[in-house]
């Protein structure tokens, strides 16, 4: 039985050459964009999986209203909270960024750009296992913990326990070394317990948000009760002493600066969940990864739908051969298994070909996503099985239900291939397939439109030239003294034009932020600090008063400017010369500096405080980069002199570090530039695998019409007339396609638009020329295809048939 | 109104050549009911298409209504096949997915002719060929005589100069058959030309003149000497 089906199905396959051949493609990309999305997801998803503790442990997150989600705490909370809350097993604070510097052995030094600032319970929440040393002591102050490779990096065969290495000028003691677990929010290379003593200088400093801190909960559903408890630990030890300071009532001082809301997110939850987090690691990109799934399934349904229509269509054909099997005594079941049989092999080699494409192109995938995807392990497989089913079912039922119903007499007969059977379905899918070619088409334009828009938008500020170094600090003490020695000497090298500092990113903000209150108003600014001639360099206009300058004393001791946003809060119309008082400084506004984006254009221009950083002490400690504008013509070998002349004079044991303030910029905005170019690279296949269904099924459908092509001829039908009588329906289902696909189309590009602040509306445009695209093909094809038809001898037809 | 001269079709496959037609010559006057006899691949079939301006021929000169047809484009055989030329076929050749409606209305539509004037000329063909009540039905739901007569209702529509009926009743039983021939005989007597392919001696017996054909040649030409009124009452 199965070697008849077989024959018959090669025999198929070789009379469809062309049909098949292009069809198995189809089939092959779709499954292809699955399993990519697919691996995607898994990564994704294997996130924290491995730790047992992943439903108890809770990152603590501060809502703050319009000044956004904060994810550090200040020191007292944990304490506290485990004094008065009997839901808390315990608490663990640790810096939600690494710290990358050389660790020192025997006079080596190996870098580590993970290095993890943690409480000495830290293994408890993320239980990596240890290979040496004892998990629940391992870590104290003036110990050191190692991950397996950076063990190895620093000691090679050596055994590490025990010994003695310097880190930031201290010495520690290896007192543990653990195997990493790749899928971790928290992955650090090396972990240190220094953060108990900042703790401890900041145990009632309940205004400084310094710290992550993640707790564990007896039971993970008490977490909405431990989040009311915190913020009621709030309100009495920082609202109701700050609201006593300022003589008025607590809920004066809430409706004036706002209450405490705090958000628990699972550590199950916080790779791909809603809620931010700020985990070292970071969340993955869940909008994105949900885009990628929807897209690779919208994909492989409309190969899937190439196929129903292939295989009905080509059933007809068929009928005849069908008709023989059941007189000859086959039941409906089994021409339904025979149907299914095909459409299993079919699927099967379309799932082999596409692992091939799989295998081909995850390189670049990978390189696309940062990631480092492999085909391996028993869940794709698994995943892949399913697929195989799913296909079947989906590919195959239809058409092996549609054959196995054709009747048996009328096929015989003869004239069953003018049949209308299924005829509905097929233009149904058509339609459908016109939908989402249209989808992808009008999308793919608005989000190219979008980030069209980012990289030629005027960000307020010139990055063109400058290049940030990374400059590390030695001596806490003088801080500012050092940067003043690299700025007069960098600033004699030839081909640097200026130098200057700022304490902020471009693309991420400065480095600080607090409120001062202005006329009843409190207003949240970032904390510009910035050297003499800062604003000048990035083409910054000061747009009311003047600009910090060394010609006044009184620039370094008490001046400040503000930008146009913080006015707006502050309410001021005349703000030169007005006096502010900044955490218990008074400053007098002398400029008014027009608004820039500071952040991405995701996020709106942020109030902003520039000074100069001598204006307030402790601004200096956040120093770490020194601004270098270079002339364009001599760019190359002027940054290789500074880097000569960092690494003798500045900086012998740190490699020369910089980046240019442009591309940096730009990187804000790259995730979006890659997704534009993944849609652009998607939007070929999907039509390419639309227009290929189109094709197959305008020749079919006019295949079946040749007759009635005949007999217009015979009474005088021309071939414009011919052409339009075929190509009519294509054309309206081509416009329905599109008219289905506007509102969703629509309604998900605004909803990936809201991601940015700063966006374009969505115009006609996109929708016109989506339509005019989609038309053109249309016609192109089935024109050509109908051309063919009109062309032929007609006498055949009439006569034959 | 057809003079047709020395007229050859030649097909070639790879390996073989065959004529269809060998140098046929044959004039049909205006009003003229001729019928072409002979066996299958006698080259009838060819003639008639060629008549008919589906088929080209390979030399030779083919006038119809003193225009030569031979060598000229598809665009204009077109446009004389609508004007000039109405078919009757063997299996109908109806459009299934159109009612008989639309299918006796089609020739006027590639004709240019007005919507309101076509809906005029359909009921009163329908009328005269006793098909009124069936106008909204399909093809498919008519019996062999029905669609044929609907058949032969498109192929008069935009009234031809001439009519090409290949084996009409082919198809039919023999009431029906009749009823077809009875409707050709009364086109005739109204002034039609007719060309008519058949193999029954019966249905050639309804014209004036046969033509017999064998092996892509005219073998004879008779004219028929029946009285047509004496077949209708017997």
């Amino acid at each position: 039985m199965i070697k008849n089906w077989i024959h018959i199905f090669y025999y198929n396959i070789k009379n469809n050459k062309l049909f098949m051949f292009l069809n198995l493609i189809g089939l092959s990309i779709g499954i292809s964009g699955l399993i990519f999305a697919i691996l995607y997801w898994n990564d994704e998803h294997a996130y924290d999986a491995w730790n047992t503790e992943k439903s108890k442990v809770f990152e603590v997150i501060n809502d703050m209203g319009e000044n956004g989600e904060w994810y550090t705490n200040p020191a007292p909370l944990g304490p506290h909270l485990l004094e008065e809350s009997d839901l808390v097993a315990s608490y663990c604070y640790l810096n939600n960024w690494y710290n990358g510097a050389n660790i020192y052995y025997n006079g080596e030094k190996e870098y580590s750009e993970k290095i993890l600032d943690a409480q000495s319970n830290f293994f408890e929440y993320f239980p990596f296992d240890f290979l040496q040393g004892d998990k629940a002591s391992a870590l104290e102050p003036n110990s050191i913990v190692l991950s397996q490779k950076l063990a190895n990096r620093i000691f090679g065969d050596e055994d590490p326990m025990n010994k003695e290495i310097t880190y930031s000028n201290r010495k520690m003691v290896v007192k543990g070394v653990y195997k990493l677990n790749e899928k971790s929010s928290y992955k650090p290379e090396a972990v240190i317990n220094a953060i108990d003593e900042r703790l401890k200088h900041n145990e009632d400093a309940w205004g400084n948000y310094n710290f992550g801190l993640l707790i564990k909960l007896k039971n993970p559903d008490s977490k909405e009760k431990v989040a009311k408890q915190m913020e009621t630990i709030y309100y009495k030890n920082k609202l109701e002493p700050s609201a006593r300071d300022l003589g008025i009532t607590p809920q004066e001082y809430e409706a004036k600066y706002g209450g405490f809301l705090i958000k628990l997110q699972a550590l199950k939850d916080i790779r791909l969940g809603t809620i931010n987090s700020g985990v070292a690691e970071g969340q993955g990109n869940r909008q994105f990864l949900l885009i990628m799934m929807g897209v690779s399934i919208l994909i492989l349904i409309l190969s899937i739908v190439n196929y129903i229509n292939l295989a009905t269509a080509n059933a007809i054909k068929r009928a005849k051969e069908v008709g023989v099997r059941k007189i000859i005594g086959a039941t409906k079941v089994d021409i339904i298994k025979q149907f299914l049989f095909e459409t299993a092999l079919m699927s099967a080699v379309a799932i082999v070909i596409s692992l091939v494409i799989v295998e081909l192109v995850l390189p670049v995938y990978n390189d696309f996503l940062n990631k480092d995807l492999v085909i391996q392990g028993g869940l794709i497989y698994t995943q892949l099985v399913c697929i195989f089913i799913v296909l079947i079912i989906m590919a195959g039922v239809f058409p092996a239900l549609y054959v196995a119903n054709f009747e048996t007499l009328k096929v015989l007969r003869g004239n069953f291939g003018r049949s209308k059977g299924g005829i509905w379905l097929r233009n149904g899918m058509l339609v459908l397939q016109f939908a989402i070619a249209a989808f992808f088409i009008v999308g793919s334009y608005i989000v190219y439109q979008q980030v069209q828009f980012m990289s030629t938008k005027d960000l307020g500020f010139k990055g063109d030239q400058i290049i940030e170094i990374y400059l590390r600090q030695k001596n806490p003490e003088a801080v500012f003294q050092r940067y003043e020695t690299v700025r007069n000497e960098v600033a004699k090298i030839e081909g640097v034009k200026e130098v200057s500092t700022g304490i902020f990113d471009l693309g991420g903000g400065a480095r600080s932020s607090s409120s001062f209150e202005y006329k009843g108003n409190n207003i949240q600014g970032q904390n510009m600090a910035m050297d003499f001639g800062m604003l000048e360099m990035l083409k910054i206009p000061v747009i009311e008063g003047r600009n910090i300058s060394t010609e006044f004393a009184s620039d370094t001791i008490s001046s400040m400017l503000v930008n146009e946003a913080a006015l707006r809060v502050m309410d001021e119309k005349n703000p030169i010369g007005k006096s502010v008082t900044w955490n218990g400084e008074d400053l007098k506004i002398i400029g008014v500096v027009k608004d820039f984006n500071l952040f991405g254009l995701d996020q709106d221009i942020p109030p902003m405080v520039f000074f100069h950083v001598k204006t307030i002490d402790w601004m200096q400690y956040n120093l770490d980069k020194v601004f270098v504008k270079i002339d364009a013509s001599k760019m190359e070998e002027t940054i290789a002199r500074i880097e000569t002349f960092w690494n003798s004079k500045i900086d012998d044991e740190y490699a020369f570090n910089y980046d240019f303030v442009n591309k940096k910029y730009e990187r804000t905005y790259m995730q979006y530039v890659n997704q534009k170019n993944l849609f652009s690279v998607l939007n070929i296949v999907v039509i390419i695998i639309a227009l290929f269904g189109l094709f197959a099924l305008a020749s079919f459908s006019i295949e079946r019409r040749m007759k009635e092509i005949a007999i217009r001829k015979t009474l005088g039908a021309d071939t414009k007339h011919l052409l339009i009588t075929l190509t009519k329906q294509y054309v309206v289902f081509c416009v329905i396609g599109f008219l289905i696909a506007i509102v969703p189309v629509y309604y998900l590009l605004s909803g990936w638009l809201e991601n940015f602040v700063f966006r374009i509306s969505i115009s006609v445009l996109p929708f016109v020329i989506g339509f005019v695209a989609l038309l053109v093909l249309t016609l192109i094809v089935v024109l050509g295809r109908a051309y063919r038809a009109v062309s032929l001898d007609i006498l055949t037809y009439l006569k034959y048939e | 109104m057809i003079q047709i001269n020395q007229l050859s079709k030649v097909f070639r496959t790879e390996e073989v050549e065959t004529k269809a037609l060998n140098d046929v010559s044959l004039t049909i006057k205006e009003g003229e009911f001729v019928t072409v006899m002979g066996p299958s691949g006698s080259g009838k079939s060819t003639l008639l298409n060629i008549v008919g301006l589906l088929d080209s021929a390979s030399s030779g000169s083919y006038q119809l209504l003193g225009k030569e047809m031979v060598g000229i484009k598809e665009r204009g055989r077109a446009k004389i096949r609508k004007q000039q030329i109405g078919f009757v076929f063997q299996n109908f050749n109806l459009i299934d997915e159109l009612s008989v409606y639309d299918n006796i209305e089609l020739p006027m539509i590639y004709n240019g002719v007005a919507s309101s004037e076509r809906s005029k000329r359909v009921q009163a063909m329908a009328e005269r060929l006793g098909i009124s009540h069936r106008l909204k039905h399909y093809p498919q739901q008519l019996s062999g005589g029905q669609q044929q007569r609907v058949a032969v209702a498109r192929a008069l529509i935009n009234e031809p100069k001439i009519i090409l009926a290949d084996e009409p009743t082919g198809n039919l039983d023999s009431k029906n058959g009749n009823e077809v021939m009875e409707l050709l005989t009364d086109l005739h007597a109204g002034g039609a030309t007719i060309l008519m392919v058949t193999h029954s001696d019966y249905d050639a017996s309804f014209s004036q003149k046969t033509i017999l054909m064998k092996d892509g040649m005219v073998m004879s030409e008779k004219q028929q000497t029946k009285n047509i009124d004496i077949v209708v009452n017997s």
